[in-house]
């Protein structure tokens, strides 16, 4: 049943197959027998899980009409308001935070008839590429156990990579969608900005942050953006767009299409994952698609300008963590100052406090035009490059990550880890969607991910011509062989 | 360009409030030096007459709404979350009076 994709699950359970209240069992039994080795959940809700398991048995038996994600299991990251549930960001500093209100994303899976598993790993404020900076625990690449699942949302990655749900939500502001997804051999996408409300999200980089599915096949996550990917009064910055149909509207070639590949951009990659890439590449051009390159070498500053944007928004955003209205109060602390400098000390881990140093440091008096307003220029330039580029091209493909999984605690230089992105946050400074589409497998058995990029508001083109090559691709459907087995055996 | 010295890195944990030891400066301080001199790359860039961006949606402007009450949050489960007395937010004293905290 693990094999199984979220829409397969839910026909099941539409023509009495199987009860939605099996289909809890079945995952928390899962979860049971691997989680000890992979350690994606910080919380499993399994009562709630099982009780809303009955209700939509009972619905389904007294005939009620039955939603999109009608007894599918989904599991959500950590910085993602499920109302009445802890939700920690990672955190010491939120590791009692009760979510006093429902985010969008979750609001919108419950009207559908989801059910929620729980809450996954993540690195703290989604500030990471590994899931290390977690200040819980640690997450093992289901693929791997020596290796990092990515990050940030490395939890939601690991856990549909295992097989504990079909699908899961993270959330991108670098990368943190992408690169777990192509570490753990899944589907991750990342919409355009503005698609997916933010409202619910804990606020990292407020101009770059975006919800992303996460599953084992890029229908699932057509399907799931067809659920979140709605317009919302709470957020100001949400598209005024109808939602997009996906499924029913893929086409099932990519003849013709226009593919960019910014070879320039590409020069320092090694030869394993340039090889693989280019197998990619020609996989295309045998569907049909031509291939061009674009000139996107203004990407190399990319990295410098997403380091200056995100650490000056997050400095910002994470101030609310004072330790007054909510997240962790030192005990230490006599006087009200002392509630704020000791709070936040004792709260906060140290890439968290780096970054905040840092978005301090560009945003101070004598400094912001040389980084914050530099930065802000450049990340103009990069739009406008962009822009250039898919005036001649329809999608842009390019690998998600320089290689595949590294192994825990091997990256201890932080420009190093940062560098782990530069694919991936270029797309987020330009507010477009992008896919990283598993590819094929290492010499050592690793996932190697493409990514596909889309000009913004071009989602469906995206989802689409990566459900063609998802088919062809060699990765296709392969499950780790440590979860490739039923648990009960 | 940067100059990141002690002295900044102190003048900055007052400005984020976020109280470090001195270890923890140290190591910060070297961190913070490798990620400015990495972005110090960006100062190549010629951005002389390039706006800066301040919204990556085209045609999007400042988005406004009626000014009237929407949906609050109860006041119990907003407590639930901190030091509370009262119905209200529990904190440290903070008037003095003959230099003591009444």
């Amino acid at each position: 049943m693990y094999n199984l994709s979220a829409i397969e699950i839910r026909e099941q359970f539409l023509r009495g197959e199987r009860s939605a209240l099996s289909i809890a069992r079945y995952y928390l039994e899962r979860i049971a027998r691997f989680e000890a080795q992979i350690g994606a959940f910080l919380e499993v809700h399994d009562k709630q899980l099982l009780s809303r398991a009955e209700q939509l048995d009972q619905k389904r038996h007294t005939h009620q009409p039955l939603g999109k994600l009608a007894a599918i299991p989904i599991a959500i990251k950590d910085n993602i308001l499920v109302k009445g549930e802890i939700t920690t960001c990672g955190s010491k500093c939120l590791a009692h935070y009760r979510a006093p209100y429902q985010s969008t994303v979750v609001n919108l899976l419950l009207a559908e008839d989801a059910m929620i598993i729980g809450k996954t790993n993540m690195d703290e404020f989604a500030m990471g590429s590994s899931t290390e900076h977690s200040a819980f625990q640690k997450t093992y690449n289901p693929w791997n156990l020596t290796c990092t699942p990515g990050g940030s949302s490395g939890g939601s990655a690991a856990a549909v990579a295992a097989r504990f749900c079909p699908v899961a939500l993270g959330s991108d502001t670098g990368g943190s969608v992408r690169l777990p997804g192509a570490f753990c051999g899944v589907v991750g996408f990342k919409p355009t900005y503005g698609r997916i409300s933010r409202y619910g999200l804990v606020a990292y980089a407020s101009s770059l942050d975006q919800i992303g599915p996460l599953a084992t096949c890029t229908a699932d996550a057509a399907l799931l953006m067809e659920v979140i990917g709605r317009h919302c009064d709470k957020d100001s910055t949400s598209l005024p767009e109808e939602p997009e149909e996906y499924l029913n509207h893929f086409k099932h070639s990519i003849e013709g299409m226009k593919i960019g590949v910014p070879w320039q951009f590409l020069e320092g990659l090694a030869d394993e994952p340039r090889q693989r890439f280019e197998e990619a590449i020609e996989k295309m051009k045998q569907q049909g698609a031509d291939l061009l390159e674009v000139d996107l070498s203004v990407l190399k500053y990319a990295i410098a300008v997403y380091y200056i944007l995100a650490t000056a928004e997050a400095s910002t955003n994470l101030a609310r963590f004072d330790g007054i209205r909510y997240g962790h109060r030192s005990p230490r602390a006599k006087t009200l100052d002392e509630v704020y400098d000791f709070s936040k000390e004792e709260g906060f881990g140290p890439e968290v406090k780096r970054r905040i140093m840092l978005g301090t440091f560009v945003l101070s008096a004598g400094y912001q035009d040389a980084y914050y307003r530099k930065a802000q220029k450049v990340r103009t330039l990069i739009l406008e490059s962009y822009k250039q580029a898919f005036n001649q091209c329809d999608l842009i493909a390019s690998p998600v990550s320089p290689f595949a999984a590294f192994e825990i605690g091997s990256i201890q230089d932080p420009v190093q880890m940062y560098l782990e992105d530069i694919y991936t946050v270029s797309v987020n400074l330009a507010g477009l969607p992008a896919i990283s589409l598993p590819n094929c497998l290492t010499k050592e058995g690793k996932p190697l991910g493409l990514q596909l990029m889309g000009a913004q508001k071009q989602d469906r083109l995206v989802l689409n011509a990566a459900h063609v090559l998802e088919k062809i691709f060699p990765f296709h459907k392969a499950v780790p062989p440590l979860v490739d087995q039923e648990a009960t055996l | 360009m940067a100059t990141l010295d002690k002295e900044t890195l102190k003048q900055l944990t007052r400005l984020c409030r976020i109280e470090c030891t001195e270890e923890e400066q140290e190591a910060l301080l070297k961190d913070l030096k490798k990620i400015l001199d990495y972005v110090e790359q960006l100062q190549e860039m010629d951005t002389e007459n390039v706006p800066p961006c301040h919204q990556v949606l085209e045609n999007r402007a400042n988005v406004m709404r009626e000014d009237v009450i929407g949906e609050v949050l109860d006041r119990e489960s907003f407590l639930g979350n901190t030091p509370h007395i009262g119905g209200m937010i529990r904190i440290p004293p903070v008037i003095k009076h003959k230099g003591k905290y009444v």
